[in-house]
């Protein structure tokens, strides 16, 4: 066969290359097989080649910036996306979450992340509104309702330490409790729901499929994090709730790769052109929402949202009733009210950082830089170059790992500068700003900042 | 050994102060300072902010600074001095030895004067050096044409300095405020879930680096940059790094936000004979660290604090603003065609109020009255209200 002669190749190339996911089945392995998933992503210690001087440092620093480099790498285009979220999550109250692999076990641990989580999702997305459910002895119960106020949410979360999870967990009860929930929810935001599954059944009253068609019809998108194995039934609700797209059900490998795959929800999901059903159901629409001022008065006066005695507050731009804290729905007259702060935070999710490229040797040389643009701090000697070879020390780490630059370096292809690797990550994950891009603006053109920086 | 000797050592630990690193962005911006020359030249500012510099020096051996400028068509660094920058004097100098010898951090040699506090002179030789070249190294064409100032351009690369002094200076930290970006599972906020944890570890370990930034601006639009400026600003808010600023002239815009989203302090000289008095209100209102702060009554508390946005149609301050929801774009009227002027994505409009949604009337049996706190009938309950227009 064809794919086999493609196969026995592929088992000749070296380790650590990525594969484009054709992936066999245990019974059609030939003998002299390539790797395994899993065998790729094991740590080989025997296998670091020393430098010249009998030293891997340089090895091991390659290694380092390989793996800080390896959660930037994803794709920056700019994309529409949901900003305005209805997010339900669902937990898995179950007997199978009293397993400790996962230290300390598999329901506290969960609970802690999701404290976490709660806190960076109102941090991305400050206009979204959350909610969380559970699944216990075969029914859903809620945890805490809709509501965009993290501080709900982290107490429920965390009198529910306190409860033992028992029973088994009902998919179908879960579905139609987020159903219910997210069916009053306006048509121009987002409608999704995320269940960690811990167990590997579910055990539902009725028949499911029934519920993921009125979850198509709903528009909402189901994405699922299992604990312990694939279920074919979960693979098939996430696929067909988000059209086909197979990427939405993972299953967690370890703690970390647990709360990776937590934290990568709080970034907004992509609206799909394809959904062109969606699309003619408009989900967009221009919302009125009103900027109050902060007012800091002399003598305290009654909030509209608790009724209690305050000097200062947000006054509602239309029925000017006073408000605590925002993002808020005014009590009286239901208009939104913001700060404008709130929608420039989810700006860098429209507009994101494209990603720097690594630079060798020859490009260093080229440029001459000696210092990192971002926080000046020196980069390792350019070595000298006879004849086209490069001598020196910093010379022979020329593998030092997939991902990292074996000069240290890192441009920006917009503005050329060369950063180094904290700076690499620094700006792609909190600043979302190029410093190079932004400190040199046009002259003569009249068009101040390079876009996209 | 405690008890031996009866000292208690511990608490000796705890007087020594944390170092702070003091970052300030000094926007230089050519016409606004032009406008000011009358009643505070830019030197003399300088000259002020120097004996700031050396006032927070002087306040604890380790404490630290570093100076952006904001000119008008790019951001450098001041102090340190950058790498290129020395290499460039030591060409033009030609006495490349015991002269201007620099590396980051700048050994710049000031000349020689016995009685002048060595780090307080060279850290003065490194400024005014830097910035009569960047001053002379600027084109009348870079004036002329170029957006106010690249103030985002300096916050950022303040910042991108600033979270690698911190990430060197505090390497076995976990449970702090800032962020450690070589551990994968360390999540912005610190890994401990109750957020109070991490203020009594902060008190506590004393050697960890404390940072704010101080901006002193003259400028007034910076609607150009609006993004990256706001990025810049969560971003501080995500470090817990205080944005202060001193305002000298120029609308507030969004500065005035910054300083409150990152409990900053925001203090404007409107008038002349508030700004003869640099000196004092840096002094008074920006020297105490963050620690000092909490026990001081600061400037700008009492006062509440503008939000409104600008529309991006007209660029007017709206109190109520019509938002896309795929571009969070903001129009102060509803869009004729339902087009966004940005995103040119078609949007569905709602009736915004102009109908008020109104309980239908139960048509058998009596009318229900609806009463109203003292007994007073709301007039004509029941029946719709009359739509205007």
């Amino acid at each position: 066969m064809a794919s086999d002669q493609e196969y026995d190749d592929q088992s000749d190339e070296e380790e650590a290359g990525v594969r484009d996911g054709r992936r066999r089945t245990m019974a059609s392995r030939p003998k002299d097989r390539g790797q395994a998933r899993w065998e790729e992503a094991a740590n080989r210690n025997w296998e670091l080649q020393e430098g010249a001087d009998g030293s891997i440092e340089g090895v091991l620093g390659g290694l380092e910036e390989a793996s800080k480099r390896k959660r930037l790498l994803k794709d920056t285009t700019p994309l529409q996306r949901g900003i305005i979220r209805h997010t339900l999550l669902v937990f898995d109250l179950s007997s199978a979450m009293n397993e400790k692999d996962l230290r300390p076990t598999r329901h506290l641990l969960t609970i802690n992340y999701t404290i976490m989580f709660v806190r960076e999702f109102f941090e991305q997305n400050p206009i979204s509104q959350l909610g969380i459910l559970g699944m216990r002895e075969g029914l859903a119960v809620r945890v805490s309702d809709m509501s965009g106020n993290p501080n709900d949410h982290i107490t429920a979360l965390k009198l529910l330490r306190a409860t033992e999870p028992k029973g088994n967990p009902s998919l179908q009860n879960a579905l139609d409790m987020a159903r219910a929930a997210l069916y009053h929810t306006p048509s121009h935001g987002t409608r999704e729901v995320v269940i960690v599954l811990g167990a590997l059944l579910s055990s539902d009253p009725g028949d499911i499929h029934d519920t993921i068609k009125a979850c198509i019809r709903d528009r909402i998108r189901v994405r699922i994090i299992g604990l312990a194995a694939r279920m074919h039934i979960c693979a098939e609700i996430c696929r067909k709730t988000n059209g086909g797209d197979e990427s939405y059900y993972s299953v967690a490998v370890d703690e970390v790769d647990y709360r990776q795959q937590l934290m990568s929800i709080t970034t907004p999901p992509v609206l799909r052109a394809t959904d062109t059903k969606a699309q003619k159901q408009n989900q967009a629409a221009l919302l009125m929402m009103g900027f109050p001022s902060r007012i800091v008065e002399e003598k305290p006066t009654l909030c509209a949202c608790h009724g209690n005695l305050t000097r200062g507050g947000y006054l509602c731009s239309r029925c000017k009733a006073k408000v605590c804290n925002l993002p808020a729905t005014c009590p009286t007259c239901d208009l939104t009210l913001i700060l404008s702060t709130h929608l420039a935070r989810s700006y860098h999710h429209l507009f994101p950082l494209r990603n720097w490229v690594e630079v060798s040797w020859s490009r260093a040389r080229q440029k001459g830089s000696t210092q990192c643009f971002g926080c000046l701090s020196s980069f390792p000697v350019i070595p000298a170059q006879y004849d086209g070879v490069e001598h020196g020390r910093w010379a022979v780490r020329n593998k030092r790992a997939e991902g990292a630059s074996e000069s240290s370096r890192y441009e920006c292809e917009t503005c050329g500068s060369h950063f180094c690797i904290d700076c690499d990550v620094t700006c792609h994950e909190v600043l979302h700003n190029c410093p190079g891009c932004q400190s040199r603006g046009h002259v003569g053109g009249g068009e101040g900042v390079v876009d996209g920086g | 050994m405690n008890a031996v000797d009866a000292t208690d050592r511990a608490a000796t630990q705890e007087e020594v102060e944390a170092p702070s690193l003091l970052t300030i962005i000094l926007d230089t911006n050519p016409h606004a300072w032009a406008l000011l020359a009358d009643s505070l030249p830019l030197s003399k500012a300088v000259a002020n902010l120097l004996v700031f510099i050396n006032a927070h020096l002087a306040i604890n051996y380790a404490n630290r600074v570093a100076v952006v400028v904001s000119h008008s068509e790019r951001a450098e660094w001041l102090y340190p001095t950058p790498a290129d920058a020395t290499l460039e004097q030591a060409h033009s100098n030609g006495d490349g030895e015991n002269g201007n010898r620099a590396g980051t951090g700048g050994a710049v040699q000031p000349p020689d004067d016995a009685n002048k506090y060595r780090p307080f002179a060279q850290l003065e030789y490194a400024i005014m050096t830097n910035l009569q070249r960047l001053m002379c190294t600027t084109t009348p064409a870079a004036i002329s044409s170029a957006p106010s100032t690249m103030l985002a351009g300096a916050l950022t690369r303040a910042l991108a300095y600033i979270s690698k002094q911190s990430a060197s200076t505090n390497p076995t930290t976990t449970a702090t405020t800032h962020f450690n970006y070589s551990d994968p599972s360390s999540v912005a906020g610190g890994n401990s879930l109750n957020p109070s944890d991490d203020t009594t570890t902060t008190s506590r370990s004393n050697q960890r680096l404390t940072t704010r930034i101080l901006i002193v601006s003259v400028s007034g639009d910076l609607a150009e940059t609006y993004i990256e400026l706001m990025n810049a600003i969560f971003a501080c808010q995500r470090l817990s790094i205080p944005i202060d600023v001193l305002k000298l002239a120029g609308d507030p815009t969004f500065l005035q936000q910054a300083a409150d989203t990152t409990n900053g302090i925001y203090l404007s000289l409107s008038n002349p004979l508030a700004r003869a008095g640099m000196l004092q209100y840096l002094m008074f209102a920006f020297l105490p660290d963050a620690a000092a702060r909490e026990r001081l009554v600061m400037p700008g508390e009492g006062e509440g604090v503008d939000f409104r946005a600008a529309c991006f149609c007209h660029k007017r301050v709206v109190d109520i603003g019509f938002v896309c929801s795929i571009c969070l774009s903001i129009f102060c009227e509803p869009l004729a065609d339902g087009t966004c002027l940005l995103c040119g994505s078609h949007l569905s409009m709602a009736n915004y109020g102009q109908k008020p949604v109104v309980v239908a009337r139960p048509k058998k049996k009596g009318k229900k009255k609806r009463v109203v706190d003292g007994g007073v009938e709301t007039p004509g309950s029941g029946r719709e209200t009359p739509a205007p227009g």
